[in-house]
C-alpha cells in the first residue's frame, strides 16, 4: 500500500487497475446479492450451490404490487417530498440573510445546526411521541413531514449559505442603486443564480426523509406506514418471504441510488454540516 | 438618512423577514421538544400512569438510578467498543481504499461513484442486506463455510460475534464516507511536496510517512469524529441484526433507551439516558467545530 500516493500522477498501472476492480467486486457484493435474490423464486433462493445462470422472475415485485406495499411507498414519497418542500420554502431565505449578514451570532448559529443534525433522533421521538399522542398526530403523514423539517431545515440553511455566498454583492448593489426592492432582487436576481444549489440540496433533504427508519417506525402504525418500515414488517409478520424481502428492499434504494448519483459532489457537505465548510 | 443609510435599513428588514419563520419552526420543532424532553427527565413518567408526567417530588432521582442501572452501565459499554472498534476500521480502511483509487485515469474516476453505494443505501436496506448474510439458510458465507468444512456458529445469536457482526456490517456501511473525505484531502497535495521528496531519493513508504500522512492527518481525525457521533445513532443494523442480544451484548444505550421508552414504557426514566446520551454527543461536536475551526484559521 505504501504506493497508493502516488507522487507524480502518472497513470494507473494494470496491477492496481486489478486491484481497484477486486476490491470493488468485494466491496459491492453484499448489495448484489440482495439485488440478485430480489428476482429469484423462493425454491431458488434456498438452492445451493447458487445457480449461476437462472431465469429471473418478477414475481416478488408483483405480489408487493398487490399487496400493501404500493399505499407505504406514497406516504415515503409523500412525507419525504413536503417536508423538503417545507424546509427549503422556510429554509432557503434564512440562508440568503446569513450569507449576507455578518452578526456575531452566526457561529452560535452553526453550532445550533450542528447539534441539530448530530442529536439522537432518540432525543425528538420522545416529545414527538407524546406531543402527537396528545393532538392525534400519531400515524399521519403530516406528523412525519413535521419531524422530517427538524433535521431537514437546519440541513437547508447550512447547505445553501455557500452558495450564496457565491453571488457577487455588485450584482445586488447596482439593483438596489436602481430602486429594485430587495424581495425582488433576492427573487429575480439571487434565486436563479443559485439554482443548482437548490437541487442539490433539495434530493439531499428528500434522501435524509426517505431513508429515515426510527421516525416512521415509532410515530405510524398502519395509515402512514413508510416503505422501510413496511420492509421490515415482511420479516415479523409475514413470515419468512425473503423474495419480497429483498425485492421490497431493492424499490427502497432504488430512487435513492438514482438521485444520490446526481448530487455525490455534496454527499460530504450535507453529512458533515454545520463544522467543516463543504 | 443617506441613500446608503435607507438601504442598510431595507436590508436589514428584509434579513428579518427571511430569518424569523425559520427560527420561529426550528424553536418549535426542536428546540421545545429539547426542553421538553429535559423536563421529563425530571418525573418519573409512565405511559400507564399519566399523572406521573408532572410529578417533580424528586427531580434527579432518574439520574441518581443511573450509575446502579448495569443495563446503562453496560451500555455504555458496548457503545465504546462499537464505536471504537468501527471508527478505527473505518477511517483505517477507508484511508487505504482512498490511497488505492488516488490516481490519474478515467476509469478509476467513473469507479470512485461505484465505491460510494453502502453509503448512500437507506440504513434499513443496509440492515437487510446483512440479514441475508448472516441468516445461514441463504446466506453465501455459510454456503462458502460448508464447503471449506468449517461449522460457523449463528453470528447473530452468539455472544462472541454478535458485536462483531455489527461492527462489521457498520464499518461496510461507512467506510465509504471516510473514503470520500482523505480522497479530497489526498488530491489537495501540491504535487512539487512529492516530487522533491522523490528527488531527494525517499522510498513511497518514506513520502507516504512523511509528507501524505501528516497532510491527511487532521482529515482522518475530523472524519473518524463524524464518525463517532454518528455511530451513537446506529439504529436498524441492531434492530434488524440482534435486537439488542443475545442478552444484552449489542445493546447500545441509543437501544437501551428506546427500549426503555417504547417497550417498558419508562418514559421519564428513558429521558434521563437520552439527556445523557445527548450530552455526550454535544460535547463531541464541540470538539469537532472547535477542530474545523483552527484547522480552517491554519489554512
Amino acid at each position: 500500500m505504501s504506493g497508493g500516493s502516488g507522487p507524480i500522477r502518472h497513470s494507473a498501472s494494470w496491477g492496481r487497475l486489478a486491484a481497484i476492480g477486486v476490491t470493488l467486486i468485494v466491496l459491492l457484493s453484499p448489495f448484489l446479492w440482495l439485488l440478485q435474490m430480489s428476482f429469484k423464486s423462493n425454491d431458488l433462493i434456498l438452492q445451493f450451490p447458487p445457480p449461476l445462470i437462472f431465469t429471473p422472475t418478477l414475481q416478488n415485485y408483483t405480489s408487493l404490487w398487490q399487496g400493501a406495499f404500493p399505499a407505504s411507498f406514497v406516504n415515503s414519497l409523500m412525507s419525504a417530498s413536503f417536508s423538503t418542500a417545507l424546509a427549503l420554502v422556510l429554509g432557503v431565505p434564512a440562508a440568503y440573510a446569513l450569507s449576507r449578514w455578518a452578526g456575531r451570532g452566526k457561529h452560535a448559529l452553526g453550532f445550533a445546526i450542528l447539534v441539530t443534525r448530530m442529536a439522537p433522533p432518540i432525543a425528538f421521538t420522545i416529545p414527538f411521541f407524546l406531543f402527537y399522542r396528545w393532538i392525534g398526530l400519531l400515524d399521519t403523514v403530516t406528523g412525519l413531514v413535521l419531524v422530517y423539517t427538524s433535521f431537514n431545515l437546519p440541513l437547508v440553511i447550512w447547505m445553501m449559505q455557500p452558495f450564496f455566498d457565491t453571488v457577487p454583492s455588485s450584482l445586488e448593489e447596482a439593483a438596489l442603486v436602481d430602486g429594485a426592492p430587495i424581495r425582488v432582487i433576492f427573487l429575480e436576481i439571487v434565486l436563479p443564480m443559485v439554482a443548482p444549489g437548490i437541487a442539490a440540496t433539495a434530493i439531499l433533504c428528500f434522501l435524509y426523509a426517505w431513508n429515515d427508519f426510527f421516525f416512521a417506525l415509532i410515530l405510524t402504525r398502519t395509515n402512514a406506514r413508510t416503505a422501510p418500515v413496511a420492509v421490515v414488517n415482511f420479516m415479523n409478520y409475514e413470515g419468512w418471504e425473503w423474495g419480497k424481502i429483498a425485492a421490497g428492499g431493492s424499490l427502497v434504494m432504488a430512487p435513492v441510488l438514482i438521485f444520490s448519483l446526481a448530487v455525490r459532489r455534496y454527499l460530504v457537505s450535507g453529512l458533515t454540516a454545520g463544522a467543516v465548510k463543504g | 438618512m443617506s441613500e446608503n443609510g435607507l438601504v442598510d435599513a431595507a436590508r436589514r428588514r428584509f434579513n428579518a423577514l427571511a430569518l424569523a419563520p425559520s427560527l420561529i419552526v426550528l424553536f418549535m420543532i426542536a428546540g421545545l421538544p429539547a426542553i421538553y424532553l429535559v423536563v421529563t427527565s425530571l418525573t418519573p413518567f409512565q405511559l400507564v400512569n399519566p399523572g406521573s408526567s408532572t410529578d417533580f417530588s424528586s427531580p434527579l432521582r432518574n439520574y441518581r438510578l443511573l450509575p446502579d442501572d448495569p443495563r446503562f452501565v453496560n451500555s455504555l459499554w458496548v457503545q465504546a467498543k462499537l464505536s471504537f472498534w468501527g471508527v478505527l476500521f473505518q477511517v483505517l480502511l477507508g484511508m487505504l481504499l482512498a490511497l488505492l483509487l488516488h490516481t490519474q485515469s478515467r476509469i478509476v474516476e467513473f469507479a470512485r461513484t461505484f465505491f460510494l453505494i453502502p453509503m448512500v443505501l437507506p440504513p434499513i436496506v443496509v440492515a437487510v442486506i446483512w440479514k441475508l448474510i448472516y441468516t445461514p439458510d441463504i446466506s453465501p458465507l455459510y454456503y462458502a463455510a460448508s464447503l471449506l468444512n468449517v461449522a460457523m456458529p449463528s453470528l447473530t445469536s452468539s455472544v462472541d460475534f454478535a458485536l462483531t457482526a455489527i461492527i462489521v456490517a457498520d464499518t461496510w456501511e461507512w467506510l465509504p464516507f471516510t473514503f470520500l473525505m482523505v480522497l479530497a484531502a489526498l488530491q489537495t497535495i501540491p504535487d512539487e511536496f512529492s516530487e522533491a521528496a522523490l528527488v531527494d531519493g525517499a522510498s513511497r513508504l518514506q513520502i507516504f510517512y512523511y509528507v501524505t500522512l501528516p497532510f491527511i492527518a487532521p482529515v482522518l481525525v475530523i472524519s473518524g469524529m463524524f464518525r463517532l457521533i454518528d455511530s451513537v445513532k446506529a439504529f436498524p443494523l441492531i434492530f434488524l441484526l440482534t435486537g439488542g442480544g443475545p442478552g444484552s451484548v449489542t445493546e447500545v444505550t441509543n437501544y437501551y433507551a428506546y427500549l426503555l421508552a417504547f417497550d417498558f414504557n419508562e418514559i421519564g426514566y428513558s429521558s434521563s439516558v437520552t439527556v445523557v446520551l445527548l450530552l455526550l454527543v454535544v460535547a463531541v461536536s464541540f470538539g469537532v467545530v472547535w477542530m474545523g475551526r483552527r484547522r480552517e484559521a491554519m489554512a
